[in-house]
This record gives C-alpha cells, structure tokens and sequence, in this order.
C-alpha cells in the first residue's frame, strides 16, 4: 500500500505537470483543467485528426475526451500509468469509436499502402511534440510486418481482424505483430530516454 | 491464464479488439498482475506514437470546452476497486449495523480506559478491546506500511470472531484532519467511525469478501472518503 517509487517511461517535466494537474482537476479546480487543455490538447486533437480525419469531427472527440476526464478526474488510477496516458488512451478510444460508428465513411477511404500510411499527415499540420523525432525512429525499429499492423490499427481505426484481412495474414500472427511490435516500440523509446 | 488471450495485450492497448473482446480482456487483466503490468506499458507506448502527432487545435475549441466541463458535475472519488460506490443495504448494511455498535463499544471502551490501563496495561494507550484480539490465543497479526509513512497492524481472532487494528504508529495529523476507517464489500463503501489513533479500534470480523480502509479526511470525518485510501486490507485474509 506505500506508494511504490518507480521508473516511468514519460520523464519530462512536461509530463509531471499534467499528473499534478490532474490530481487539482479531480478536486474541481477549473484553473487547473484550463491549464491541463493547454499542456495536453496538441496531442489530444493530433490523434483525433490522424484516426478521425475530418477536423471537425476531430474537434468534437476531443471536446468529448476533455468532458470525460473532467467527469473522471477522481478515478484516475496513478497505479495503471500516467496521466497523459490515461489522457490519450480515452482520446485514442473515442476517436477509434467515432469512426467505427461511421463505417460508410472509413470505408470511402480507399486503404492506402503501409508506405505512405507513414507519411499520411493533414497537410496542415503543425508537428509540436518533442517525441516525434524519438517515435519515428524507433517506428523504424519494427519489422514491416508489425509497422503496419500497428499502425493500421492505431491510426485508421481497424480491428486486428480488419487488419488480417488487409494484410492476407492469419489472425493470430497480426495478433502477435500487434504485441511485438508495441513492445519493440516501448522498448526503444525506453531506451531514447 | 490463456497464453493465447494474453497475446491480446497489443491488440488492446492500440484498442483493435471488438466490444465483446475487449471486454472479456478486461475480465482477463483483472485477474493477472502481469498483464496489467505489460498493458500499461503497451498503452504508453501508444500513447506517445499519439502523442507525436500533436496538431494544434483550433481556438475556438477551448472555450466551447470549458463552457462544457462548466455544465458538468465530476464523478466522486472511488476507494474500492468496484465501479461503484453505493449507499449499503440489504445484508451489507446489516454487517454494517454491527460494525457501528462495534464502534460504540470502542467509545464506551474508552470512557473506561484509563481504569484498565492502570489496572494491567500501563505500558499501552490501546483500548483493552483492542488488545484483547491481539493477545487472543488463535490470533493471526499483520503489519503493513501506510502510504503516508506510518505504520498500522491488523489481527484477527476466529474466536472471538472479532478484528482490531492498532494505530498507535501511524503519523500525527493537524487538528484540521482526522482518520477514518471504512469497511468496503462489493461496490458498497461505509464509515466505520473516525479513529483515534493512539487507542486503535477493533469491531466484529466483517464478511470474508469485505475489505477495511483508512483515509485522511477533514476533521469530523466525512460521509464518503474524499482522499485516497492510506492502507486497505481485507481482515478475512490476514
């Protein structure tokens, strides 16, 4: 029950503010949650725009992400990660679920080759985050195999079933490309750090 | 644990399982400490390859978000692991009656405590309730670090079907706070009584499933806890 010491992968101060801020978020402090908008938001509404597209519909999973952890600052569990984290794993969830919800829409989006999925950026984005460089490198450190696999999943939304479909792969090596290559991933940002 | 849904864990934290699946894993992760620990990484993994697609977004957007949280309540703290934190009743708030007339004994011990102290234990402040289940033949005794740096021991006795905690090395709190102690079983959560911790407390032996807690809470105690639990212990595991 002590509160365990331990190594995070997410060492920069920028990542300690949003867990202190979060902890006065789930005391009802509104100056706190204005300044987690401001620490968080690039990257809430990137993930949004990379899965959902369309900027509008990216404004709206990002406007439900915040009302969410508002709602469930007090059950954010510091024992299953960092706040950020928590933060962009329900950003992620929402924007998977938006664009599941719109099947017709997805499916306009004619599958485009692993290759250029890499580079597949709105044109107006504005690349803030410190970790692109880390991540993009170490997105390099994955087989083909698990590069789309991950990527195809976290980035367009699909089930490891949809996935297996696309890549004419059996289900349970996508399965263990998923796994792999998101262990190969956080190794490697590990070690950047 | 099935090695082929512990292969799930990636498929999970980049959220490319069904519903279905998704929630049966969550079952899974309940039950298996090391799986939790590997999804919590994945996730961050993940998280970061989001993280590094930031795009600012629009100014608009911000104040029709805070306009928004403004309208909105916030979920209270949880103490148990359950989802939910309910007002007990039924057979829970039956337990929970004795647990209250335990805390009347504490209170009655107390009046009548300085007595037995000079009478046979001098050398403790601890209510002689309390002692009686530590000193008990059939005792089972626990010490466990508190997560405010103090110290708490828990012990049990099958026959006196009772359970005590001392409290005496737990930190001094300003006179603004106080302890409190909760006795929690599936999802319900109710106050125990608020502690006072040089004499400890002790109670009948709540049901095998309930879990007791401590928070910190402001003086008077509180109805539900407001802060995050200081140690948690089920006693039917001691």
């Amino acid at each position: 029950m002590s509160p365990e010491p331990e190594l995070r992968l997410v060492s920069s101060h920028e990542g300690a503010d949003v867990d202190l801020l979060l902890q006065r978020v789930s005391r009802g402090d509104s100056k706190a949650f204005d300044a987690l908008y401001d620490a968080v938001s690039s990257s809430v509404y990137g993930v949004a725009r990379r899965v959902v597209r369309d900027p509008s519909r990216a404004e709206d999973v990002t406007q439900e992400t915040f009302l969410e952890v508002w709602r469930k600052a007090a059950r954010f569990d510091a024992d299953k990660g960092r706040a950020k984290t928590w933060i962009m794993t329900i950003a992620h969830r929402r924007a998977v679920d938006a664009v599941r919800r719109s099947e017709s829409q997805k499916r306009q989006d004619t599958y485009t080759a692993p290759d250029e999925v890499s580079h597949d950026e709105p044109a107006d984005a504005v690349i803030e985050a410190e970790e692109h460089g880390a991540v993009r490198e170490c997105l390099e450190t994955l087989t083909d195999l698990q590069l789309e696999s991950v990527r195809l999943a976290y980035f367009n939304g699909y089930t490891y079933g949809e996935v297996a479909t696309l890549l004419e792969k059996p289900l349970p090596t996508i399965k263990t490309r998923m796994r792999d290559g998101l262990i190969r991933l956080r190794d490697c940002l590990e070690g950047a750090r | 644990m099935s090695t082929d849904l512990h292969t799930l864990s990636g498929a999970y934290a980049l959220h490319a399982l069904s519903s279905e699946e998704a929630e049966e894993f969550q079952k899974h992760l309940d039950a298996c400490p090391a799986c939790r620990q590997e999804v919590k990484e994945l996730q961050q993994a993940a998280a970061q390859m989001g993280s590094s697609e930031a795009i600012r977004p629009p100014a608009h957007l911000k104040a029709r978000v805070m306009a928004a949280a403004d309208q909105m309540s916030q979920m209270p703290p949880r103490v148990s692991r359950s989802n939910v934190i309910e007002v007990p009743r039924g057979r829970w708030g039956a337990r929970l009656l004795a647990a209250a007339a335990a805390v009347v004994v504490i209170v009655a011990g107390v009046v009548g405590i300085g007595v037995l102290q000079s009478e046979d234990e001098p050398s403790t402040r601890l209510a002689s309730g309390v002692v009686e289940v530590f000193q008990a033949e059939d005792a089972h005794t626990a010490t466990m670090d508190t997560a405010n740096g103090g110290k708490i021991s828990v012990a049990t006795s099958p026959s006196l079907n009772q359970m005590a905690v001392d409290t005496d090395e737990l930190p001094a709190l300003d006179d603004k706070h106080v302890y409190q102690l909760w006795a929690i079983e599936d999802g319900a959560i109710a106050s125990v009584g608020v502690l006072e911790p040089e004499k400890g407390a002790f109670m009948d032996m709540p049901g095998p499933e309930t879990e007791v807690a401590i928070t910190i809470e402001p003086a008077g105690g509180s109805q539900q806890p407001t802060t995050d639990p200081i140690m948690q212990v089920e006693p039917a595991a001691v």
